[in-house]
């Protein structure tokens, strides 16, 4: 019995805040001291859907621009690492890669808007998309060093030997060898761009409305119950992203 | 293909990796090269491969100088100590790779791919994925993958040195066999003498950036760096016991 009390637990732990958004957004009157809500009711969601200009955009564009920054960053992280392999400063271009998240990614964004505004792009998608893909790509090229080890070059040169020409041992070989990688990194980044408040909200200057700051609205209005409405929906796509990534992995044939 | 290698040196951070080596191998011989960790057996693979340059010299293979050549062209496969096979993709398609590359259509590719199968004793395994299969028949998938390009070389890089002595002796046969059997010009470099004698018909020693070629096993045997008098003294103290 002792040894399944500990792991369900656990599980539950993990589950718990799944769990409890979707009741808190589907509950119509839920008071203390109660567990559980004592009516459920669909009027959250419904006001959460006619709600301002409608959420159907507001999601759409949270997709576009997470999918845009990941593509982005996990393409340009993957070629970058290649380039440097067997760099002599790959190590110090590695440390240095960490500096981006010394600090808080919002003072980042400040340090960062001068050159925002002066471009012109501060309050623009362009400019949320270039100032994520500037925080994120650090990660992207640290991942994508250890992915280009001493196994990835030797296949390339293999190819090389076989005959290949770059392009083609890339085609036929390195890419579909990296998939794996390059998925995990996409989905990472995706998240990390989709949970991304503190860049969106200074570069993006209100003007671009995501998800994450819809959610944020709703909390500081002090509407619990739209909010956990509007979370569900943003843990939804990266929820997804997660699972068909784990059951790829796990039913790989 | 006959191969002629002259005076090449390669210079890593100040060491001389190779100084002025030269040699040269006939066409279909097997060059058994052994020396000691680091004396730059695989960087001299590597520079006939072309996958690293030399700073002075240049190789010849079949007549043609192939020094400038780049890895693609010059017909030169490098068989690395892991096999190195695509885990994407099955046994099949890892032997016709080289094939498919080349430009080959699929279905001719995997006739070849498939009698290479039966002369390696994998036709059972078509369907596999690398992870599925021992080292030894991993190696053999890989040894089967360059033989169907026809290379003109073939550098081998102490490719049974990750398997058991049982599985090592069965490769060395397999090995010897097929790449007699196709004339294909070989440099196999390996640590383990008896290994260098049963693969080689031709013997080398490297030492200091320079390889010693041996016109017969007996001049292989009397060089003292060689280690084979040392082994022979091993096994002759068991007759005196």
């Amino acid at each position: 019995m002792r040894k399944y009390i500990f792991p369900v637990f656990i599980a539950f732990m993990l589950i718990l805040p799944f769990l409890y958004l979707p009741v808190l957004s589907a509950a119509g009157a839920w008071k203390y001291p109660s567990l559980v809500p004592e009516s459920w009711s669909a009027a959250h969601w419904d006001r959460l859907l006619a709600s301002r200009d409608g959420i159907l955009p507001v999601v759409t564009l949270s997709v576009i621009l997470s999918g845009s920054v990941a593509l982005l960053v996990t393409v340009t992280g993957f070629i970058f690492g290649r380039l440097l392999t067997g760099c002599s400063g790959k190590r110090q271009i590695q440390a240095a890669g960490y500096l981006a998240y010394a600090f808080s990614p919002v003072i980042y964004a400040y340090c960062l808007q001068f050159f925002f505004l002066k471009a012109g792009i501060s309050g623009t998608i362009a400019g949320v998309i270039i100032v994520q893909f500037l925080l994120f790509f650090p990660f992207s090229v640290i991942y994508f060093i250890s992915h280009w080890g001493r196994n990835m070059v030797s296949l390339e040169e293999l190819c090389f030997t076989l005959g290949s020409s770059r392009r083609t041992a890339w085609r036929m070989a390195l890419i579909p060898v990296s998939v794996p990688a390059l998925r995990t990194a996409f989905l990472q980044i995706f998240v990390f761009s989709w949970f991304d408040f503190g860049l969106t909200q200074v570069i993006g200057q209100g003007r671009v409305s995501t998800l994450s700051l819809t959610v944020w609205q709703y909390l500081a209005e002090a509407d619990p119950y739209i909010a956990a409405a509007g979370s569900c929906l943003l843990l939804l796509p990266p929820a997804i992203l997660m699972l068909l990534n784990e059951k790829t992995i796990r039913f790989r044939p | 293909m006959n191969i002629k290698v002259n005076n090449i040196s390669v210079n890593r951070s100040g060491q001389q990796v190779l100084n002025g080596l030269s040699f040269e191998l006939e066409d279909g011989h097997i060059l058994s090269v052994m020396g000691k960790s680091g004396c730059g057996k695989t960087t001299l693979l590597r520079v006939i491969a072309g996958l690293g340059s030399s700073d002075t010299g240049n190789i010849v293979i079949g007549g043609r100088d192939v020094t400038l050549v780049p890895p693609q062209e010059r017909g030169a496969v490098y068989l690395y100590q892991e096999a190195l096979l695509f885990p994407h993709l099955n046994v099949l398609d890892n032997l016709s790779f080289g094939l498919r590359i080349r430009g080959e259509h699929k279905k001719s590719a995997d006739e070849k791919a498939r009698d290479m199968l039966e002369q390696l004793d994998l036709a059972s395994h078509a369907a596999k994925k690398s992870e599925q299969l021992s080292g030894g028949q991993r190696q053999r998938v890989a040894f089967g993958r360059a033989l169907l390009v026809s290379p003109a070389v073939l550098l081998l890089d102490e490719p049974f040195s990750n398997l058991d002595s049982e599985t090592r002796a069965a490769m060395q046969q397999l090995y010897r066999k097929m790449a007699q059997e196709r004339g294909i010009t070989t440099i196999f470099v390996t640590h383990d003498l008896k290994e260098a004698v049963i693969m080689g018909s031709r013997l080398s020693y490297m030492e200091a950036g320079k390889l010693h070629l041996y016109d017969n096993l007996n001049s292989f045997a009397a060089d003292t760096r060689t280690g084979m008098q040392r082994e022979i003294g091993f096994w002759q103290s068991f007759d005196k016991k």
